[in-house]
Protein backbone atom coordinates (compact mmCIF):
# COMPACT_ATOMS: atom_id res chain seq x y z
CA UNK A 1 0.00 0.00 0.00
CA UNK A 2 3.17 2.60 0.88
CA UNK A 3 4.44 1.97 -2.30
CA UNK A 4 1.30 2.44 -4.10
CA UNK A 5 1.38 6.06 -2.43
CA UNK A 6 4.84 6.38 -3.16
CA UNK A 7 4.04 5.46 -6.52
CA UNK A 8 1.19 8.58 -6.93
CA UNK A 9 4.10 11.00 -4.53
CA UNK A 10 6.77 10.18 -7.57
CA UNK A 11 4.17 11.23 -10.17
CA UNK A 12 3.60 13.95 -8.62
CA UNK A 13 7.14 14.81 -7.71
CA UNK A 14 7.09 17.54 -10.91
CA UNK A 15 4.60 19.80 -9.80
CA UNK A 16 3.33 21.34 -12.93
CA UNK A 17 2.04 17.85 -14.96
CA UNK A 18 -0.83 16.94 -12.69
CA UNK A 19 -1.24 19.75 -10.93
CA UNK A 20 0.28 23.41 -12.49
CA UNK A 21 -0.95 22.43 -16.36
CA UNK A 22 -4.57 21.89 -15.66
CA UNK A 23 -4.58 25.29 -13.27
CA UNK A 24 -3.29 26.76 -15.68
CA UNK A 25 -5.77 25.45 -18.56
CA UNK A 26 -8.60 26.00 -16.22
CA UNK A 27 -7.54 29.63 -15.62
CA UNK A 28 -6.76 30.42 -18.99
CA UNK A 29 -9.64 28.58 -20.98
CA UNK A 30 -12.09 31.03 -18.07
CA UNK A 31 -10.54 34.11 -18.88
CA UNK A 32 -10.59 33.58 -22.57
CA UNK A 33 -14.21 32.95 -22.55
CA UNK A 34 -15.06 35.80 -20.28
CA UNK A 35 -12.73 37.99 -22.58
CA UNK A 36 -14.57 36.88 -25.71
CA UNK A 37 -17.87 37.06 -24.47
CA UNK A 38 -17.24 40.33 -23.43
CA UNK A 39 -16.14 41.51 -26.90
CA UNK A 40 -19.65 40.05 -28.47
CA UNK A 41 -22.58 42.50 -28.40
CA UNK A 42 -25.02 41.42 -25.89
CA UNK A 43 -28.53 40.25 -27.84
CA UNK A 44 -30.43 39.11 -24.68
CA UNK A 45 -29.57 34.96 -26.10
CA UNK A 46 -27.27 32.97 -23.93
CA UNK A 47 -23.76 32.30 -24.85
CA UNK A 48 -22.68 29.11 -25.09
CA UNK A 49 -18.97 27.78 -24.60
CA UNK A 50 -16.78 23.97 -24.51
CA UNK A 51 -14.24 25.84 -22.80
CA UNK A 52 -14.98 23.91 -20.15
CA UNK A 53 -13.31 20.73 -21.96
CA UNK A 54 -10.29 21.93 -22.41
CA UNK A 55 -8.93 20.39 -18.94
CA UNK A 56 -10.32 17.14 -20.10
CA UNK A 57 -8.01 16.71 -22.87
CA UNK A 58 -5.25 17.55 -21.47
CA UNK A 59 -6.05 14.33 -19.45
CA UNK A 60 -5.88 12.60 -22.24
CA UNK A 61 -2.54 13.67 -23.03
CA UNK A 62 -1.46 12.95 -19.64
CA UNK A 63 -2.48 9.67 -19.39
CA UNK A 64 -0.49 8.87 -22.33
CA UNK A 65 2.61 10.71 -20.73
CA UNK A 66 2.23 9.08 -17.26
CA UNK A 67 2.78 5.81 -18.89
CA UNK A 68 5.24 6.82 -21.80
CA UNK A 69 7.81 8.59 -19.44
CA UNK A 70 7.18 7.37 -16.20
CA UNK A 71 6.60 3.23 -16.50
CA UNK A 72 10.55 3.08 -17.81
CA UNK A 73 11.16 5.02 -14.19
CA UNK A 74 9.01 2.99 -12.45
CA UNK A 75 10.43 -0.11 -13.16
CA UNK A 76 13.92 1.14 -12.58
CA UNK A 77 12.51 2.12 -9.13
CA UNK A 78 11.81 -1.34 -8.57
CA UNK A 79 7.88 -0.98 -8.61
CA UNK A 80 5.61 -3.99 -9.93
CA UNK A 81 3.56 -3.38 -13.12
CA UNK A 82 0.65 -3.59 -10.45
CA UNK A 83 1.81 -1.02 -8.22
CA UNK A 84 2.36 1.49 -10.86
CA UNK A 85 -0.87 0.89 -11.93
CA UNK A 86 -3.11 1.34 -8.96
CA UNK A 87 -0.85 4.15 -8.16
CA UNK A 88 -1.40 6.22 -11.19
CA UNK A 89 -4.56 5.25 -11.84
CA UNK A 90 -5.54 6.30 -8.23
CA UNK A 91 -3.50 9.74 -8.75
CA UNK A 92 -5.31 10.81 -11.59
CA UNK A 93 -8.95 9.62 -10.01
CA UNK A 94 -8.39 11.32 -7.34
CA UNK A 95 -7.38 14.61 -9.29
CA UNK A 96 -10.45 14.15 -11.87
CA UNK A 97 -13.00 13.94 -8.63
CA UNK A 98 -11.05 17.22 -7.37
CA UNK A 99 -11.32 19.10 -11.03
CA UNK A 100 -15.51 17.48 -11.32
CA UNK A 101 -16.30 18.52 -7.73
CA UNK A 102 -14.81 22.22 -8.70
CA UNK A 103 -16.75 21.93 -11.83
CA UNK A 104 -19.81 21.41 -10.21
CA UNK A 105 -19.05 24.52 -7.32
CA UNK A 106 -18.01 26.85 -10.29
CA UNK A 107 -21.61 25.85 -12.03
CA UNK A 108 -23.50 27.12 -8.92
CA UNK A 109 -21.63 30.08 -9.24
CA UNK A 110 -22.42 30.15 -12.54
CA UNK A 111 -26.00 30.24 -12.17
CA UNK A 112 -26.18 32.81 -9.52
CA UNK A 113 -24.21 35.27 -11.00
CA UNK A 114 -26.33 35.06 -14.04
CA UNK A 115 -23.75 33.43 -16.17
CA UNK A 116 -20.69 35.51 -15.16
CA UNK A 117 -22.34 38.67 -15.66
CA UNK A 118 -22.90 37.69 -19.11
CA UNK A 119 -25.71 35.26 -19.61
CA UNK A 120 -23.18 32.25 -20.55
CA UNK A 121 -23.17 29.03 -19.79
CA UNK A 122 -19.54 27.74 -19.26
CA UNK A 123 -19.76 25.48 -16.26
CA UNK A 124 -24.00 24.69 -15.74
CA UNK A 125 -24.67 23.42 -19.57
CA UNK A 126 -28.33 23.04 -19.57
CA UNK A 127 -28.16 19.31 -20.31
CA UNK A 128 -27.02 18.46 -17.04
CA UNK A 129 -26.97 21.76 -14.61
CA UNK A 130 -30.50 20.64 -13.72
CA UNK A 131 -29.85 16.88 -12.38
CA UNK A 132 -28.46 16.30 -8.58
CA UNK A 133 -25.85 17.13 -7.53
CA UNK A 134 -23.65 13.70 -7.17
CA UNK A 135 -25.24 13.10 -10.82
CA UNK A 136 -23.43 16.40 -12.01
CA UNK A 137 -19.82 15.53 -10.54
CA UNK A 138 -20.47 11.97 -11.35
CA UNK A 139 -20.61 12.91 -15.27
CA UNK A 140 -17.68 15.03 -14.83
CA UNK A 141 -15.71 12.41 -13.24
CA UNK A 142 -16.33 9.66 -15.27
CA UNK A 143 -16.02 11.69 -18.79
CA UNK A 144 -12.12 12.55 -17.50
CA UNK A 145 -11.55 9.17 -16.53
CA UNK A 146 -12.45 8.13 -19.69
CA UNK A 147 -10.17 9.94 -21.73
CA UNK A 148 -7.36 9.45 -19.24
CA UNK A 149 -7.76 5.72 -19.66
CA UNK A 150 -8.16 5.92 -23.96
CA UNK A 151 -4.74 7.61 -23.69
CA UNK A 152 -3.19 5.44 -21.29
CA UNK A 153 -4.46 2.69 -22.91
CA UNK A 154 -3.39 3.48 -26.05
CA UNK A 155 0.29 4.32 -24.85
CA UNK A 156 0.19 1.02 -23.19
CA UNK A 157 -0.66 -0.99 -26.53
CA UNK A 158 2.71 1.39 -27.86
CA UNK A 159 4.37 0.42 -25.59
CA UNK A 160 4.16 -3.24 -25.86
CA UNK A 161 3.77 -3.84 -29.52
CA UNK A 162 4.49 -0.77 -30.63
CA UNK A 163 3.57 0.80 -34.44
CA UNK A 164 1.95 -2.70 -35.49
CA UNK A 165 0.21 -3.14 -32.39
CA UNK A 166 -1.09 0.54 -33.10
CA UNK A 167 -1.77 -0.04 -36.28
CA UNK A 168 -3.35 -3.29 -35.84
CA UNK A 169 -5.95 -1.54 -33.31
CA UNK A 170 -6.73 1.19 -35.28
CA UNK A 171 -7.69 -0.98 -37.97
CA UNK A 172 -9.67 -3.32 -35.94
CA UNK A 173 -11.67 -0.06 -34.15
CA UNK A 174 -12.09 1.04 -37.56
CA UNK A 175 -13.75 -2.23 -38.98
CA UNK A 176 -16.11 -2.61 -35.71
CA UNK A 177 -17.48 0.85 -36.28
CA UNK A 178 -18.08 0.24 -40.13
CA UNK A 179 -19.51 -2.72 -39.28
CA UNK A 180 -21.56 -1.51 -36.80
CA UNK A 181 -22.96 1.39 -39.39
CA UNK A 182 -23.47 -1.27 -41.82
CA UNK A 183 -25.25 -3.26 -39.65
CA UNK A 184 -28.01 -0.03 -38.41
CA UNK A 185 -28.43 0.88 -41.88
CA UNK A 186 -28.73 -3.15 -43.34
CA UNK A 187 -31.34 -3.88 -40.64
CA UNK A 188 -32.88 -0.21 -41.03
CA UNK A 189 -32.09 0.92 -37.02
CA UNK A 190 -31.36 4.19 -37.57
CA UNK A 191 -34.64 5.54 -36.41
CA UNK A 192 -34.13 3.36 -32.88
CA UNK A 193 -30.36 4.50 -32.86
CA UNK A 194 -32.15 7.91 -32.73
CA UNK A 195 -34.65 7.23 -30.22
CA UNK A 196 -31.67 5.77 -28.08
CA UNK A 197 -29.46 8.74 -28.39
CA UNK A 198 -32.55 11.17 -27.36
CA UNK A 199 -33.72 9.19 -24.49
CA UNK A 200 -30.09 9.28 -22.54
CA UNK A 201 -30.05 11.12 -19.29
CA UNK A 202 -26.64 12.31 -17.58
CA UNK A 203 -27.37 9.30 -15.63
CA UNK A 204 -27.46 6.74 -18.08
CA UNK A 205 -24.54 8.44 -20.06
CA UNK A 206 -22.62 8.28 -17.31
CA UNK A 207 -22.95 4.54 -16.83
CA UNK A 208 -22.65 3.71 -19.94
CA UNK A 209 -19.18 5.40 -19.87
CA UNK A 210 -18.76 3.66 -16.44
CA UNK A 211 -18.99 0.79 -18.12
CA UNK A 212 -16.35 2.17 -21.07
CA UNK A 213 -14.35 3.11 -18.73
CA UNK A 214 -14.47 -0.54 -16.38
CA UNK A 215 -13.59 -2.40 -19.72
CA UNK A 216 -10.31 0.45 -20.54
CA UNK A 217 -8.88 -0.16 -17.06
CA UNK A 218 -9.54 -3.70 -17.04
CA UNK A 219 -7.79 -3.72 -20.79
CA UNK A 220 -5.14 -1.08 -19.99
CA UNK A 221 -3.79 -3.40 -16.84
CA UNK A 222 -3.75 -6.50 -19.06
CA UNK A 223 -2.20 -5.15 -21.29
CA UNK A 224 0.50 -3.17 -18.91
CA UNK A 225 1.06 -6.94 -17.43
CA UNK A 226 3.25 -8.25 -19.85
CA UNK A 227 4.76 -4.20 -21.59
CA UNK A 228 8.58 -4.07 -20.77
CA UNK A 229 10.08 -0.59 -19.90
CA UNK B 1 11.25 -24.13 -0.45
CA UNK B 2 11.68 -27.00 1.26
CA UNK B 3 15.45 -26.49 1.10
CA UNK B 4 16.65 -25.95 4.71
CA UNK B 5 19.70 -23.16 3.77
CA UNK B 6 18.67 -19.88 3.44
CA UNK B 7 18.16 -19.81 -0.53
CA UNK B 8 20.61 -18.17 -3.32
CA UNK B 9 20.15 -14.40 -3.81
CA UNK B 10 19.86 -15.66 -6.94
CA UNK B 11 19.24 -18.74 -9.19
CA UNK B 12 18.52 -19.29 -12.68
CA UNK B 13 17.14 -22.90 -13.56
CA UNK B 14 17.12 -23.53 -17.08
CA UNK B 15 16.02 -20.18 -18.35
CA UNK B 16 15.76 -19.57 -21.82
CA UNK B 17 14.83 -16.52 -23.45
CA UNK B 18 13.77 -16.70 -27.63
CA UNK B 19 12.99 -13.55 -29.08
CA UNK B 20 11.80 -13.81 -32.88
CA UNK B 21 14.77 -14.92 -34.25
CA UNK B 22 17.33 -15.92 -31.93
CA UNK B 23 18.17 -16.72 -28.67
CA UNK B 24 18.78 -14.41 -26.20
CA UNK B 25 19.15 -17.09 -23.37
CA UNK B 26 19.94 -20.66 -23.95
CA UNK B 27 19.13 -23.10 -20.66
CA UNK B 28 21.08 -20.56 -18.22
CA UNK B 29 21.09 -22.17 -15.41
CA UNK B 30 23.35 -20.14 -12.50
CA UNK B 31 23.48 -19.87 -8.77
CA UNK B 32 24.93 -16.60 -7.25
CA UNK B 33 25.53 -16.36 -3.35
CA UNK B 34 24.58 -12.77 -1.30
CA UNK B 35 27.14 -10.11 -0.49
CA UNK B 36 29.87 -10.69 -3.18
CA UNK B 37 30.42 -8.60 -6.48
CA UNK B 38 30.04 -10.24 -9.64
CA UNK B 39 31.10 -9.72 -12.68
CA UNK B 40 28.70 -10.30 -15.94
CA UNK B 41 31.06 -10.29 -18.89
CA UNK B 42 30.28 -10.90 -22.63
CA UNK B 43 30.03 -9.17 -25.92
CA UNK B 44 27.56 -7.02 -27.00
CA UNK B 45 24.22 -8.76 -27.26
CA UNK B 46 25.31 -12.01 -25.49
CA UNK B 47 22.54 -12.12 -23.25
CA UNK B 48 23.84 -9.94 -20.19
CA UNK B 49 21.27 -7.04 -20.18
CA UNK B 50 18.34 -9.66 -21.09
CA UNK B 51 19.75 -11.57 -18.10
CA UNK B 52 19.55 -9.08 -15.69
CA UNK B 53 15.75 -7.92 -16.82
CA UNK B 54 14.44 -11.64 -16.34
CA UNK B 55 16.21 -11.65 -12.67
CA UNK B 56 14.38 -7.82 -11.66
CA UNK B 57 10.98 -9.14 -13.65
CA UNK B 58 11.70 -6.05 -16.08
CA UNK B 59 11.52 -8.85 -19.12
CA UNK B 60 10.16 -12.41 -19.22
CA UNK B 61 11.98 -15.44 -20.03
CA UNK B 62 10.37 -17.68 -22.56
CA UNK B 63 10.76 -20.86 -20.40
CA UNK B 64 12.85 -22.08 -17.20
CA UNK B 65 13.23 -20.37 -13.53
CA UNK B 66 14.44 -17.27 -11.98
CA UNK B 67 14.05 -16.90 -8.81
CA UNK B 68 15.85 -13.89 -6.33
CA UNK B 69 16.07 -14.18 -2.54
CA UNK B 70 14.10 -17.90 -3.64
CA UNK B 71 11.06 -16.22 -4.83
CA UNK B 72 10.22 -14.86 -8.46
CA UNK B 73 10.88 -11.63 -8.61
CA UNK B 74 7.98 -10.81 -11.51
CA UNK B 75 5.22 -8.70 -9.79
CA UNK B 76 6.71 -9.39 -6.48
CA UNK B 77 7.06 -6.14 -4.73
CA UNK B 78 8.50 -7.64 -1.66
CA UNK B 79 11.54 -9.01 -3.68
CA UNK B 80 11.26 -6.21 -6.05
CA UNK B 81 11.85 -3.52 -3.48
CA UNK B 82 15.38 -5.31 -2.19
CA UNK B 83 16.60 -5.31 -5.73
CA UNK B 84 17.79 -1.86 -7.59
CA UNK B 85 18.37 -2.32 -11.76
CA UNK B 86 19.37 0.84 -13.66
CA UNK B 87 19.57 0.17 -17.35
CA UNK B 88 22.15 1.52 -19.81
CA UNK B 89 19.74 3.45 -21.50
CA UNK B 90 17.47 3.65 -18.89
CA UNK B 91 14.82 5.92 -19.80
CA UNK B 92 13.69 9.31 -17.33
CA UNK B 93 10.49 11.32 -17.40
CA UNK B 94 11.05 13.77 -19.90
CA UNK B 95 10.98 16.73 -17.16
CA UNK B 96 13.22 15.34 -14.54
CA UNK B 97 15.97 16.64 -13.32
CA UNK B 98 18.72 14.94 -11.58
CA UNK B 99 17.26 15.69 -8.42
CA UNK B 100 14.14 14.45 -8.76
CA UNK B 101 15.29 11.16 -9.88
CA UNK B 102 17.06 10.89 -6.62
CA UNK B 103 13.85 12.01 -4.50
CA UNK B 104 11.77 9.32 -6.21
CA UNK B 105 14.65 6.81 -5.51
CA UNK B 106 14.60 8.14 -1.97
CA UNK B 107 10.60 7.05 -1.55
CA UNK B 108 11.39 3.61 -2.94
CA UNK B 109 15.14 2.08 -1.95
CA UNK B 110 14.53 2.12 2.07
CA UNK B 111 18.63 2.25 2.61
CA UNK B 112 18.68 5.29 0.57
CA UNK B 113 21.79 7.49 1.69
CA UNK B 114 20.84 11.14 0.63
CA UNK B 115 24.24 12.25 2.14
CA UNK B 116 26.41 9.37 0.04
CA UNK B 117 24.11 10.36 -3.12
CA UNK B 118 24.94 14.28 -2.65
CA UNK B 119 28.73 13.86 -1.77
CA UNK B 120 28.59 11.10 -5.39
CA UNK B 121 26.49 14.44 -7.14
CA UNK B 122 29.85 16.61 -5.86
CA UNK B 123 32.24 14.65 -7.26
CA UNK B 124 30.47 13.56 -10.56
CA UNK B 125 30.18 17.44 -10.79
CA UNK B 126 26.47 16.56 -11.60
CA UNK B 127 24.27 19.40 -12.53
CA UNK B 128 21.36 18.97 -9.85
CA UNK B 129 18.59 21.13 -11.82
CA UNK B 130 18.84 20.96 -15.18
CA UNK B 131 16.69 18.23 -17.14
CA UNK B 132 17.78 14.68 -17.63
CA UNK B 133 16.98 14.83 -21.25
CA UNK B 134 19.27 17.57 -21.67
CA UNK B 135 22.45 16.36 -19.97
CA UNK B 136 25.31 14.79 -21.63
CA UNK B 137 25.94 10.58 -22.10
CA UNK B 138 28.38 10.86 -19.43
CA UNK B 139 26.34 12.85 -16.76
CA UNK B 140 23.38 10.75 -17.84
CA UNK B 141 25.13 7.63 -16.46
CA UNK B 142 26.15 9.39 -13.24
CA UNK B 143 22.74 9.73 -12.70
CA UNK B 144 22.04 5.76 -12.92
CA UNK B 145 25.74 5.37 -10.91
CA UNK B 146 24.52 7.58 -8.68
CA UNK B 147 21.12 5.60 -7.81
CA UNK B 148 22.66 2.83 -8.27
CA UNK B 149 24.98 3.21 -5.60
CA UNK B 150 23.06 5.58 -2.97
CA UNK B 151 20.03 2.74 -3.11
CA UNK B 152 22.25 0.34 -1.18
CA UNK B 153 19.67 -2.20 -2.28
CA UNK B 154 20.28 -6.05 -1.45
CA UNK B 155 20.87 -6.77 -4.59
CA UNK B 156 22.22 -4.00 -7.43
CA UNK B 157 22.50 -4.30 -11.12
CA UNK B 158 24.91 -1.68 -12.56
CA UNK B 159 24.57 -2.76 -16.43
CA UNK B 160 27.57 -0.99 -18.65
CA UNK B 161 27.28 2.17 -15.97
CA UNK B 162 30.43 3.84 -17.20
CA UNK B 163 29.35 4.74 -20.46
CA UNK B 164 30.22 8.18 -21.70
CA UNK B 165 32.29 8.48 -17.87
CA UNK B 166 35.83 9.66 -18.13
CA UNK B 167 38.42 7.64 -16.07
CA UNK B 168 39.04 9.77 -13.47
CA UNK B 169 35.07 9.56 -12.67
CA UNK B 170 34.69 5.90 -13.46
CA UNK B 171 37.86 5.60 -10.83
CA UNK B 172 35.31 7.21 -8.66
CA UNK B 173 33.02 4.81 -9.34
CA UNK B 174 35.15 1.96 -8.74
CA UNK B 175 36.61 3.74 -5.67
CA UNK B 176 33.37 4.47 -3.68
CA UNK B 177 32.04 1.20 -4.94
CA UNK B 178 34.69 -1.03 -2.98
CA UNK B 179 34.26 1.50 -0.14
CA UNK B 180 30.66 1.22 0.72
CA UNK B 181 30.39 -2.26 -0.44
CA UNK B 182 33.26 -3.05 2.75
CA UNK B 183 30.85 -0.66 4.81
CA UNK B 184 27.45 -2.20 3.42
CA UNK B 185 28.25 -5.28 2.54
CA UNK B 186 25.49 -6.77 -0.67
CA UNK B 187 25.08 -8.22 -3.65
CA UNK B 188 26.49 -6.36 -6.67
CA UNK B 189 26.55 -7.42 -10.33
CA UNK B 190 28.41 -5.50 -12.87
CA UNK B 191 28.10 -6.12 -16.04
CA UNK B 192 31.18 -4.19 -18.07
CA UNK B 193 32.94 -4.52 -21.24
CA UNK B 194 36.27 -3.00 -19.56
CA UNK B 195 37.44 -5.63 -17.86
CA UNK B 196 40.74 -4.83 -17.51
CA UNK B 197 39.64 -2.04 -15.12
CA UNK B 198 37.23 -3.85 -12.89
CA UNK B 199 39.25 -6.76 -12.88
CA UNK B 200 40.50 -6.05 -9.50
CA UNK B 201 37.13 -5.29 -7.72
CA UNK B 202 35.34 -8.58 -8.78
CA UNK B 203 35.42 -11.90 -6.75
CA UNK B 204 33.59 -13.82 -8.73
CA UNK B 205 33.20 -13.98 -12.70
CA UNK B 206 30.11 -15.13 -15.02
CA UNK B 207 31.02 -15.11 -18.28
CA UNK B 208 27.92 -15.36 -21.08
CA UNK B 209 28.38 -16.04 -24.66
CA UNK B 210 25.76 -16.09 -27.11
CA UNK B 211 23.13 -16.63 -24.27
CA UNK B 212 24.81 -19.07 -22.49
CA UNK B 213 27.24 -19.43 -19.35
CA UNK B 214 30.67 -19.99 -20.41
CA UNK B 215 32.72 -19.49 -17.18
CA UNK B 216 31.36 -19.41 -14.04
CA UNK B 217 34.28 -19.14 -11.11
CA UNK B 218 35.97 -17.16 -8.77
CA UNK B 219 38.25 -14.56 -9.68
CA UNK B 220 40.91 -15.98 -7.51
CA UNK B 221 40.21 -19.19 -9.29
CA UNK B 222 40.11 -17.92 -12.79
CA UNK B 223 43.42 -16.18 -12.83
CA UNK B 224 45.46 -18.90 -12.62
CA UNK B 225 43.27 -21.48 -15.38
CA UNK B 226 45.32 -20.04 -18.54
CA UNK B 227 48.93 -19.17 -19.09
CA UNK B 228 50.90 -18.13 -22.19
CA UNK B 229 53.67 -19.72 -23.49
CA UNK B 230 56.30 -18.09 -25.20
CA UNK B 231 59.53 -19.33 -27.43
CA UNK B 232 60.90 -21.53 -29.93
CA UNK B 233 57.56 -22.59 -31.80
CA UNK B 234 58.01 -26.30 -31.72
CA UNK B 235 59.15 -26.29 -28.20
CA UNK B 236 55.91 -24.54 -27.50
CA UNK B 237 53.73 -27.28 -29.63
CA UNK B 238 55.46 -29.90 -27.47
CA UNK B 239 54.83 -28.33 -24.09
CA UNK B 240 51.47 -27.50 -25.60
CA UNK B 241 50.87 -30.97 -26.13
CA UNK B 242 47.67 -32.65 -24.58
CA UNK B 243 46.30 -29.20 -23.52
CA UNK B 244 43.37 -27.25 -24.56
CA UNK B 245 44.83 -24.12 -26.87
CA UNK B 246 43.09 -21.42 -26.62
CA UNK B 247 44.97 -18.79 -28.27
CA UNK B 248 48.17 -19.48 -31.16
CA UNK B 249 49.98 -16.49 -32.05
CA UNK B 250 53.85 -16.91 -34.06
CA UNK B 251 56.44 -15.06 -35.49
CA UNK B 252 58.94 -16.45 -37.42
CA UNK B 253 60.54 -19.47 -35.47
CA UNK B 254 58.86 -18.40 -32.26
CA UNK B 255 55.17 -19.04 -31.10
CA UNK B 256 53.54 -17.32 -28.07
CA UNK B 257 50.25 -19.88 -27.24
CA UNK B 258 48.00 -19.54 -24.94
CA UNK B 259 46.77 -23.17 -23.05
CA UNK B 260 44.31 -23.64 -20.39
CA UNK B 261 45.52 -25.23 -17.16
CA UNK B 262 47.51 -24.69 -13.63
CA UNK B 263 50.78 -25.47 -13.87
CA UNK B 264 52.61 -27.29 -11.52
CA UNK B 265 55.78 -27.15 -10.25
CA UNK B 266 57.49 -30.13 -12.17
CA UNK B 267 55.52 -28.27 -15.52
CA UNK B 268 57.42 -24.83 -14.67
CA UNK B 269 60.81 -26.82 -14.45
CA UNK B 270 59.46 -28.96 -17.77
CA UNK B 271 59.29 -25.51 -19.03
CA UNK B 272 62.32 -23.55 -17.82
CA UNK B 273 64.45 -26.75 -19.47
CA UNK B 274 63.08 -26.31 -22.64
CA UNK B 275 63.89 -22.68 -22.80
CA UNK B 276 59.88 -21.15 -22.44
CA UNK B 277 58.39 -18.50 -20.88
CA UNK B 278 55.30 -18.45 -19.00
CA UNK B 279 53.33 -15.37 -18.27
CA UNK B 280 49.71 -15.43 -16.56
CA UNK B 281 46.99 -14.34 -18.58
CA UNK B 282 45.28 -11.60 -17.57
CA UNK B 283 41.29 -11.40 -16.60
CA UNK B 284 40.73 -9.74 -19.77
CA UNK B 285 42.46 -11.85 -22.29
CA UNK B 286 41.35 -15.57 -20.84
CA UNK B 287 37.64 -13.82 -21.49
CA UNK B 288 38.67 -12.65 -25.24
CA UNK B 289 40.15 -16.04 -26.17
CA UNK B 290 37.55 -18.37 -24.13
CA UNK B 291 34.68 -16.39 -25.92
CA UNK B 292 36.76 -16.56 -29.08
CA UNK B 293 37.13 -20.47 -28.78
CA UNK B 294 34.05 -20.68 -27.36
CA UNK B 295 32.74 -19.34 -30.76
CA UNK B 296 35.02 -20.90 -32.76
CA UNK B 297 33.53 -24.28 -31.37
CA UNK B 298 30.43 -23.36 -32.42
CA UNK B 299 31.35 -22.76 -35.83
CA UNK B 300 33.23 -25.95 -36.15
CA UNK B 301 29.90 -27.63 -34.87
CA UNK B 302 28.09 -25.96 -37.50
CA UNK B 303 30.03 -26.99 -40.35
CA UNK B 304 30.18 -30.77 -39.06
CA UNK B 305 26.62 -30.49 -38.81
CA UNK B 306 26.75 -29.24 -42.78
CA UNK B 307 29.16 -31.62 -43.66
CA UNK B 308 26.70 -34.78 -41.96
CA UNK B 309 23.69 -33.36 -44.50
Amino acid sequence: MNRVVNVARMQLINKWTFLGIPAIIMVSAFLITLAIWAMIPASGETFYSGASQAVMWYFMALGIQSLTLTFPFSQAMSVSRRTFYIGTVGLFATVALVISVLYYLLGLVEVATNGWGFNGQLYALDWIANEHAVVQILFYFIAMVALFMIGFWFATIYKRWQATGMLLTWIAIAVVLIGLLGLTSWQGWWPLVGQWFVAQTPLSVSAWAALFCAVLAGGSYLTLRRATP
Amino acid sequence: MNNPTTPAAIELRQVTKTYRDAKALDEVSLRLEGNRIYGLLGRNGAGKTTLMSVLTGQGFQTSGEALVFGQRPYENDGVLSRICFIRESQKYPDDFNARQAFKSASLFFKQWDQAFADQLVEEFQLPLNRRIKKLSRGQLSAVGVIIGLASRAEITFFDEPYLGLDAVARQIFYDRLVEDFAAHPRTIILSSHLIDEVANLLEHVVLIDRGRIIMDDDAEAIRGTAVTVAGNASAVQSFAAGREVLHRESLGSLASWTVEGRMTNAERAEAAELGLELAPVSLQQLVVRKTMAATDAVVDTDSELEVLK
